[in-house]
């Protein structure tokens, strides 16, 4: 008798799942109508008679904001294959959210579990080249494509290992009609951006829009100040780093912009998100935002007016050490075990399509990187490609990302008062040395 | 037959619930005391043999003992206020005799959602709706940094784990109220003895076995403390307000991807929670046995 | 003497009402805001949504696939519970009646076992589901929440089947039932005030479980409810009212629950945290 009633539980159960499976499925049919037709089309003026082949494909995308645009374009490579190749694939995009994905991709490719295809940020490249996990795409079409600069972001040892998706070069976002306003310019120097921040809070406008509560936003801080420092004056701390023999004291003058930066910014920092972070910067609460071009997105659609400038931060009175970052920050990478790799680099070329990239790219506002775009890039991607034409753009530097991750809690517990810079200078060193004898 | 091989049979019946509990609970926690033993970590799929170093290594990791000592302060806190809070709502809606049944449901409401869900609910009241009131109602104690500032992150962290807890401790000790015979209070009341001294002599003493359940359950979810935390401050600022748990969580699939030594940290809290259960045990026994 | 009675009583009613507004206080405040625009929400937090604005939930309905993952927490509740009664029953019931050393040791291997704290079995339980090919799949996780849930339930099965007489069972007995059979057709009927209270309890707790499903499924195909909140939560920081509609929605079924089988939820809490 209790056996029925638990056969009835699990057969409940397995019918509100296929329930929702075909629920699931009735709002997909909306979008994929026109597919088959089109499909249809191909189907009648091809040659082929026989049955498709089929095939799947997984793909593990940190794109949570962009999944309707990466679905659609999977939707767009299902067509594609089904028409040139007679194949009938099936893409599987997991998007996890942003503070999980590395988590769940590495656990996967221990695991043997690992997708096709995965993004992975361009720092990670070398560490995840020498576990074996990326494929050598050089002699791929889209190779010719991407442009010299960004190509060395993702090459290692003259091997180009992943297809760069977000590029660019970044520092500090800020409003421009406020600083046309009071008639301010971007500055040189730090003796610049103090003045600046004295004339905004004259006038009462907050200079910083501070968004503290994910790690990664203060990091930005450090990411800017050490490559500052690094490409304008102490060129081989990162190497000595490496070795051993370097400490975060010698580049403690990072501070002097940090504490600017925070003694000058907005309240509340560490009740504000990111994105929440762009929307009140997009709404004037404050002139200038340290936060990387990617954000334009979310303050563009939050005012659609919004006139938005990039500079590059200073941290000393050297105009020398005043420069952008120019990174690579996502890319694609495709799994050497891959059981359909043909098919997955199918895929990465498709990435960087001739005809279908262009759109994409747009779309997301990503950054034009290969030949194949043609699109115009937006006022605030020129004005800091202006920054790299005058040779004043350093490469983001490659750190551990067990220290990455420690600089933005210490910045984190800076910003409230529970650390020094004692304490994070040591902290930090420790940090760095326990990773290099990890690795 | 089942008489003469009763081990047969018990076998038999006992072998589903066997299996799933040696491969999904034995196994994972005898084969973590090997992995503890590695430097497994999360990239390479090789590792080796380390011997102790992992526990020597604990033995000098700050950050682990700094989210112990926040564990700690947690139990503590957790335990002291749930239970009070819990045994005082108990005792105020046994005594009345109207809205018994509105006053449990709403207070034991709470506990059926889960703490992410709540915690996430809890920060939109921290992050929006205070600094609402202490803007517009110019209530300036209430212009506090709840989530960033430790000091108010632990008081908020407490605020919203007493909530998700207290309803559950309530409905156990009323179950335990609503066992004291009615006979013996009115007996002392006869007697002369106020509300006070028959709460003390009479009704606590038959509900010891209730508050002995209610501390242990505290301290045993309090020690593994994850999903406020994740949800609220997700440890920091830094490490803040990082629960051990959280530690070994972001030592395992965060940074350096150390498996086999946050599984070491793993082991060494499980034996701190294991002599501190041991003792709590042993003491409320002791006391239920003289009162 | 009635007049201090009537200030108690008051007193208390105070507290117990100011208690009651603390606890609705974070529900009633996402459910107020839920219903706003962005913009109005960002003005005023505290008032009444000028008119019932569903847009929220209709787009974050269709953004956390809403059915989808109500399905698969459906699913992975039912599936687990199911399993770890059945499993636990026959052992709690047979642990129970063998009075045997070995019996003894299992059942202390099942009790001991209580005081494992999951964080520590964590990293070692993944590697297992891995091994198994049981990663990703609702139907190994279900298996998983089983063997993590057995040693409670048969402890509670145990102690409740100490309190049955044996006549019955020998009386099915002699009728030459076997005893798969006499476990089906006589104890388990014995047994149901104790199996609603595992029932209850084990369905709250895999239903509201966070880390497991959060390491263990990896697919969004396959996510439960809090995992689909949990993901629209870092999609859109910026937009509570996505948020608020997104966490009403995670909350509706429990509350629908609670309030259909309050009675019987309530009951089955209090008997078993004091039989445990």
């Amino acid at each position: 008798m209790k056996l029925r009633k638990i056969m009835a539980l699990i057969l409940a159960g397995v019918m509100v799942l296929s329930m929702t499976a075909c629920g699931g499925k009735s709002t997909d049919t909306k979008e994929s109508g026109k597919t088959a037709s089109e499909t249809g089309v191909v189907k009648n003026t091809g040659a082929t008679e026989e049955a498709p082949k089929e095939a799947e494909l997984n793909i593990m995308m940190s794109f949570p904001q962009y999944m309707d645009q990466w679905e659609s374009y999977c939707k767009k490579f299902e067509e594609k294959m089904l028409a040139e190749k007679n194949i009938k694939v099936t893409v599987n995009l997991e998007m996890p959210s942003s503070d999980q994905y590395e988590t769940i991709l590495q656990t996967r490719l221990t695991g043997d579990d690992a997708p096709d295809l995965f993004t992975l940020h361009s720092n990670n490249i070398g560490t995840y080249n020498k576990a074996g996990n990326l494929t050598d795409l050089s002699g791929e079409k889209l190779a010719g494509k991407i442009y010299e600069n960004v190509r060395s972001t993702v090459s290692v040892d003259g091997k180009l290992l992943a297809v760069p998706i977000e590029s660019q070069a970044w520092g500090v976002l800020y409003n421009r009609d406020i600083f046309e306003q009071y008639n301010l310019t971007p500055p040189e120097t730090l003796s610049d951006l103090k003045s600046i921040c004295e004339t905004l809070n004259s006038n009462g406008v907050t200079p910083f829009m501070l968004a503290f509560q994910e790690q990664w936003v203060p990091q930005l801080m450090t990411g800017l100040t050490l490559g500052d420092i690094v490409s304008g004056k102490l060129t081989d701390w990162l190497d000595r780093m490496y070795k051993d023999e370097g400490s975060y004291a010698e580049v403690r003058e990072i501070f002097d912009v940090i504490d600017l930066i925070m003694q000058n910014g907005t309240d509340r920092a560490m009740e504000e998100g990111s994105e929440a972070g762009s929307a009140d910067f997009a709404i004037g609460k404050a002139a200038m935002y340290v936060q990387g071009t990617w954000a334009a997105n979310t303050i563009m659609e939050t005012n659609p007016d919004m006139k938005l400038g990039v500079f590059a931060l200073p941290i000393n009175d050297d105009p020398n050490c005043t420069r952008v970052n120019l990174s690579t920050s996502t890319t694609l990478a495709v799994y050497p075990g891959s059981q359909n790799k043909d098919l997955a680099l199918e895929f990465a070329n498709y990435v960087l399509d001739d005809n279908d990239s262009s759109e994409l790219f747009q779309s997301c506002s990503f950054n034009p990187l290969a030949s194949c775009h043609n699109y115009e890039s937006s006022s605030w991607v020129d004005e800091a490609s202006e920054y790299v034409a005058r040779g004043k753009a350093y490469q983001d530097l490659v750190l551990p990302s067990s220290v990455t991750d420690e600089q933005g809690k210490l910045l984190q517990e800076y910003y409230v008062g529970t650390v020094t810079v004692d304490d994070i200078i040591e902290r930090l060193d420790a940090a760095f040395k326990n990773a290099n004898s990890l690795n | 037959m089942n008489k003469k091989h009763p081990n047969r049979s018990l076998l038999l019946f006992c072998a589903p619930a066997l299996l799933v509990y040696f491969v999904f609970k034995l196994y994972p926690a005898i084969s973590g005391f090997f992995y503890a033993l590695t430097d497994w970590n999360g990239i390479t799929k090789t590792y080796k043999f380390v011997g102790v170093s992992n526990f020597r290594e604990i033995l000098d990791d700050s950050y682990f003992w700094g989210s112990m000592r926040f564990t700690l302060k947690y139990v503590l806190a957790i335990v002291v206020v749930s239970n009070v809070v819990a045994l005082i709502l108990a005792v105020a809606i046994e005594s009345r005799p109207k809205g018994k049944g509105f006053f449990r449901t709403v207070f034991y409401m709470p506990n059926m959602i889960s703490m992410v869900i709540g915690g996430y609910m809890w920060m939109f009241i921290f992050t929006k709706v205070l600094y609402y009131m202490a803007d517009n109602w110019n209530l300036k104690f209430l212009d506090k940094s709840w989530i960033g500032d430790p000091k108010y992150s632990f008081l908020a962290i407490i605020i919203v784990a007493a909530w998700g807890a207290v309803g559950y401790l309530m409905i156990i000790y009323m179950a335990a109220l609503q066992g004291v015979p009615t006979e013996l209070k009115s007996a002392a009341s006869l007697d002369g003895a106020n509300a006070w001294q028959i709460f003390w002599k009479v009704t606590f003493p038959l509900i010891g076995h209730a508050v002995t359940i209610c501390i242990f359950w505290a301290l045993n979810s309090g020690f593994q403390v994850f999903d406020v935390i994740y949800a609220l401050t997700g440890g920091g600022p830094g490490r803040a307000t990082q629960s051990a748990a959280i530690n070994i969580y972001e030592e395992a699939f965060k940074g350096n991807i150390r498996y086999g030594y946050a599984t070491a940290k793993s082991t060494v809290l499980f034996f701190i929670v294991l002599m501190v259960t041991m003792l709590q045990l042993r003491l409320t026994k002791r006391r239920e046995a003289e009162l | 003497m009635k007049r201090k009675n009537m200030m108690v009583n008051i007193f208390v009613y105070l507290f117990l009402i100011i208690g009651a507004m603390y606890t609705l206080f974070p529900l009633l405040m996402a459910l107020m805001n839920s219903f706003k625009t962005n913009g109005q929400l960002l003005t005023n937090v505290i008032s009444l949504p000028d008119r019932i604005h569903f847009e929220n939930y209709i787009r974050t309905f269709e953004k956390m696939k809403y059915l989808r993952s109500l399905g698969n927490t459906v699913l992975l509740a039912s599936v687990s519970v199911s399993l770890m009664i059945l499993f636990s029953a026959l052992a709690g019931w047979k642990l129970s009646r063998t009075k045997t050393r070995l019996s003894k040791i299992i059942f202390s291997l099942f009790v001991f076992s209580m005081l494992i704290p999951f964080s520590s079995i964590m990293i070692p339980l993944y590697k297992v589901t891995l091994t198994l090919h049981l990663k990703n799949s609702l139907l190994g996780l279900s298996l998983v929440y089983a063997g993590l849930g057995v040693s409670m339930a048969i402890f509670l099965y145990h102690g409740f089947v100490k309190g049955i007489p044996m006549e019955l069972e020998e009386a099915a007995g002699i009728d030459g039932s076997s005893s798969i059979q006499t476990f089906f057709y006589v104890i388990m009927p014995l047994l149901k005030p104790i199996t609603t209270t595992i029932c209850i309890t084990n369905v709250l707790w895999v239903w509201n479980d966070f880390l497991l499903p959060l390491i263990v499924l990896s697919s969004n195909k396959k996510y439960t409810l809090l995992l689909s909140t949990n993901t629209l939560f870092g999609q859109y920081s910026s937009d509570w009212t996505a948020i608020l509609s997104a966490l009403i929605l995670a909350a509706i079924p429990v509350i629908g629950f609670y309030a259909l089988f309050q009675k019987q939820i309530l009951k089955g809490i209090a008997d078993g945290a004091v039989k445990g």
